[in-house]
């Protein structure tokens, strides 16, 4: 029984590829996690229109630079502009700086000094009190040298009202991809792990099937499998757990097809590095879970510090879940979800030519 | 016709290790032609050249007239091949396999048919992993043949079967052969090689050593039979020297193989003649000294192996 137990522990040693996996896998996880900053609301991005440009204006600037939750810009941008930005969700909040900014008092206007605008959408409730509270404080303090002015005039909120999103809806479909993407990638590279551990591959070589026959048999009965998936996935969503789906079910599959194949090829690659099976299940989880949090699966990019958001971007499952969000519950056309389709398209190329570079039979 | 095989001053090497070291030889159409060697001897290596697995490092290699290099997908569609080591998919059954492989190629075998030719005609819904071992490597041989080869390779087709599991698969491969396919082998096994091949080839560390019929192989040696002699009492070495026609001393005494050692046995190998034969006993009869057993073995490809190489067969 010692001796089996020593026996076990020796060979899980020498199997150094899966021990390293699946140590690592957990340390990954914790910093992920440790990454997120799950107790504030995350950071606000703020455009600033300064219509003053007087020194009372530009001491208003430097202070809001020092509030630490406000990602500030003060890129040219015109006021309808920006309203459409922050009606899309592109933009967080957009503060306008009156040209009597530097009217302490009310000098020239006998009711004070013009209001600064906060414009906002009620996409984000909590935030909105957060930043409304401290960019209102702010102004107040700024003001007040100029003897008594009263807090509420100081600064007027245009708030615009968009559409109520369930947060069910969003996670919904942060579990499709979520589904899609580890699915696609654990289950092909460990397939095909196990294809060349057992000579199936070196068998199939003595044939004279070609190898872009085997790759794109591989993939087309994978994506039908993500297809029938992703239908399972949407169907308890919907009618079990009250989700909606706003949007073209049709784009929302082309979209998912288009996800699996990018993973697919991300599996193939792995399967390319994979001693054994049980090191392509870890290489496939240690790829699936950061690209999981970093992609905006459960929550928004935007709480995650530093340059992970821009990094997120450079993610696979980012492109798909933006577009997979933008029709089905904005309800937009695919068409207008290009970008993010362009991205994907990228990636499909991208990988499918590392896949075919690195991949062996042998 | 061409040659079902040539191969030509062929070298494989991987690093500063050479697997194949200038191999020629050709395999005629009809023929069933074995490479017969220990592990490590480069028959694998060869035989995957062959089959366009791998590349060579150097020389030429076509296969039923086309060179395997250039005209790969075309070889491939015309030999079938039996690899040492191969699975086929866990979750289809035998009969579907069959049907997968059969759709790769132009021209195609009734699944069925090869089955019952292999005699798994009742085990054509079961998986691989439900088959015994002699019945996996009879379907690693029906699965070599579901496009109608024109040449099979099989290697190593016995390595680790019971004998009567061999012996069947040697019939296999005999009517397969006798349906006119050209068939090359690999094997260590010194009776298979005797019993099923035409041509031998005997190789170790890359290259060839030896080709011939079996028969031919073990007429050359100038030793053909083993005798072991049991006495009454120990033999001098004037007296072993003395026995007419004894061409060499192998063992004496001390062991035989398996056999359990027995006191004043001595092995010798003399020519293969009667007359010298006769020779041996007069002179053991002169000698005075007592003869208590006498077996004759023919001398064997183990024998002729032995001689070629200085080993034993490594397995």
């Amino acid at each position: 029984m010692v001796a089996l137990i020593f026996a076990n522990l020796k060979m899980m040693a020498r199997n150094r590829q899966a021990i390293f996996w699946a140590l690592f896998f957990p340390l990954m996880l914790v910093v992920v996690f440790g990454l997120f900053e799950f107790n504030g609301v995350g950071v606000a991005d703020v455009a600033v229109i300064d219509n003053s440009g007087g020194p009372r204006a530009e001491l208003f600037r430097e202070r809001l630079e020092e509030i630490k939750f406000l990602d500030l810009e003060f890129e040219e941008i015109t006021p309808d502009e920006a309203r459409r930005k922050v009606e899309d969700g592109d933009l967080g909040y957009l503060i306008i700086i009156p040209e009597l900014f530097d009217d302490p008092a009310g000098q020239v206007q006998a009711e004070g000094p013009a209001p600064v605008t906060l414009l906002y959408s009620t996409r984000n409730p909590d935030r909105n009190q957060l930043v409304d509270g401290a960019v209102r404080n702010l102004v107040s303090d700024i003001h007040s040298d100029g003897g008594p002015v009263i807090p509420s005039q100081l600064l007027t909120a245009d708030v615009i009202q968009v559409p109520e999103v369930d947060y069910f809806d969003t996670v919904l479909l942060g579990l499709l991809g979520l589904g899609i993407m580890t699915n696609s990638i654990i289950s092909i590279a460990v397939r095909i792990s196990t294809f060349r551990n057992q000579s199936i591959l070196k068998r199939l070589l003595v044939t004279p099937l070609s190898i872009w026959k085997f790759f794109a048999a591989e993939i087309a009965a994978h994506v039908l499998l993500a297809l029938v998936q992703a239908g399972i996935i949407l169907a308890l969503g919907v009618f079990v757990f009250g989700g909606q789906i706003h949007g073209n079910i049709i784009w929302v599959l082309l979209v998912t097809s288009l996800g699996s194949i990018v993973f697919l090829n991300i599996g193939f690659v792995l399967s390319a590095w994979a001693k054994s099976p049980a090191a392509a299940s870890g290489m496939g989880n240690a790829v699936a879970l950061p690209m999981m949090f970093l992609g905006g699966t459960f929550f928004s990019t935007a709480a995650l510090p530093w340059i992970l958001p821009q990094l997120s971007l450079a993610l696979p499952l980012t492109p798909m879940l933006a577009a997979l969000r933008e029709i089905a519950i904005d309800g937009e056309p695919i068409w207008d979800t290009w970008p993010y389709l362009a991205a994907l398209g990228g990636w499909v190329v991208a990988t499918a030519l590392a896949a075919v570079k690195v991949f062996k039979f042998g | 016709m061409e040659p079902a095989v040539q191969v030509e001053n062929l070298v494989k090497r991987f690093g500063s290790f050479t697997a194949v070291d200038g191999v020629t030889f050709s395999v005629e159409r009809g023929e069933v032609f074995g490479i017969l060697g220990p592990n490590g001897a480069g028959k694998t290596t060869t035989l995957e050249i062959i089959e366009s697995l791998q590349k060579p490092t150097s020389g030429r290699v076509s296969v039923l007239g086309l060179d395997v290099q250039s005209n790969a997908a075309k070889v491939k569609a015309r030999i079938g091949v039996q690899l040492q080591a191969s699975a086929y998919y866990d979750y289809l059954n035998l009969k579907e396999i069959l049907t997968l492989l059969g759709s790769f190629y132009p021209s195609k075998v009734e699944p069925g048919k090869l089955l019952e030719q292999v005699g798994l005609a009742d085990k054509s819904a079961s998986r691989i992993r439900e088959l015994s071992g002699g019945q996996q490597q009879r379907f690693a041989v029906a699965a070599s043949l579901v496009n109608d080869p024109e040449l099979v390779i099989l290697d190593e087709p016995t390595t680790g079967l019971d004998p009567q599991a061999r012996r069947n698969l040697w019939g296999l491969i005999r009517e397969v052969n006798q349906r006119g396919v050209t068939v090359v082998l690999t094997t260590h096994y010194m009776d298979e090689a005797e019993m099923l091949c035409g041509r031998l080839a005997i190789m170790d560390h890359g290259q060839i050593l030896a080709l011939n019929t079996p028969r031919n192989l073990i007429n050359q040696l100038e030793a053909s039979y083993t005798v072991k002699l049991t006495m009454n009492q120990p033999m001098t070495l004037a007296q072993i020297e003395a026995l007419n026609g004894a061409v060499e001393v192998i063992q004496s005494g001390e062991q035989d193989g398996e056999d359990p050692v027995t006191e004043n046995t001595y092995l010798l190998r003399i020519a293969n003649s009667p007359s010298a034969l006769r020779a041996m006993l007069d002179e053991i009869s002169k000698s005075g000294l007592g003869l208590e057993n006498l077996q004759i073995t023919p001398v064997t490809l183990e024998d002729v192996f032995l001689e070629l190489t200085g080993n034993e067969l490594r397995d």
